[in-house]
């Protein structure tokens, strides 16, 4: 059973702080591909958290992976450049 | 204030935003894991202050505003009143766990959203610690960005 309190929370609060990245002032450039690669890495770490915070359902932590796709849309949508 | 390390500024970003995932998750398992409003904040905070010490604060992608800071800083502590408010006219003392069934009126999938499947009922836990952690979020960012701008005046000063 898949619970989706934290699915939509983890949401809410990645787009909270994902809405503040602005990499144009950054002197290392991140690109797509990088950020591409950091969602396979965080994919594979909720992958491996297992079924955190709640007990049941798929071995995929779904706290962390909402979050991260939250960041990620945060960044998309709201972030401006500098 | 910035370490001029490639390495470091190639690598600090993706951990800052692995750091800010696991706290987000700290706080939303806070009612029945380890951990809870506060860690995961300070987790989240965490984050933050590592790309602030690498790229410097003038550099550093999360770019968090006075505006931003107050606003979270401000939900926060409101949230946490509002639900100790409730709890206190609708049981009587303060922060008491009303449940998230408040006067009836909640549909049943909305009540359920963060309830573990057990027999015990976490009620309103789940929600104060969001609140505990935004607050925890933006004042831990708040004083980090203080920190770091109080260097960098002093060394424009010098």
């Amino acid at each position: 059973m898949i619970s989706w309190g934290p699915i939509i929370f983890g949401l809410i609060l990645g787009l909270i702080v994902g809405s503040q990245i602005k990499l144009n002032g950054n002197d290392t450039h991140f690109t797509l591909g990088a950020f591409i690669v950091v969602f396979i890495a965080g994919f594979i770490l909720a992958w491996q958290s297992g079924n955190f915070p709640f007990y049941t359902g798929p071995s995929l932590s779904f706290a962390f992976l909402s979050a991260l796709i939250g960041i990620f849309v945060g960044k998309l949508i709201f972030a401006r450049s500098k | 204030m910035s370490q001029g390390s490639v390495i470091l500024k190639l690598i600090s970003l993706p951990i800052s935003i692995m750091l800010i995932c696991l706290g987000i998750m700290t706080i939303l398992g806070g009612h029945i894991t380890p951990g809870g409003g506060f860690q995961g904040g300070a987790m989240i905070a965490s984050g933050i202050i590592l790309s602030v010490l690498v790229y410097g604060i003038g550099n550093s992608p999360f770019e968090l505003s006075h505006l931003y800071i107050e606003v979270l800083e401000s939900v926060g502590a409101l949230g946490f009143v509002i639900f100790g408010l409730i709890g206190l006219f609708v049981g009587g003392f303060y922060l008491y766990n009303v449940g998230t069934d408040i006067l009836n009126v909640v549909p049943q999938a909305i009540q359920s959203v963060l309830h573990y499947p057990d027999v015990t009922n976490a009620g309103i836990i789940p929600y104060l610690n969001i609140f505990v952690g935004l607050k925890v979020f933006a004042g831990l960012s708040a004083i980090a960005l203080a920190f770091a701008g109080f260097k960098k005046y002093v060394e424009e000063g010098e």
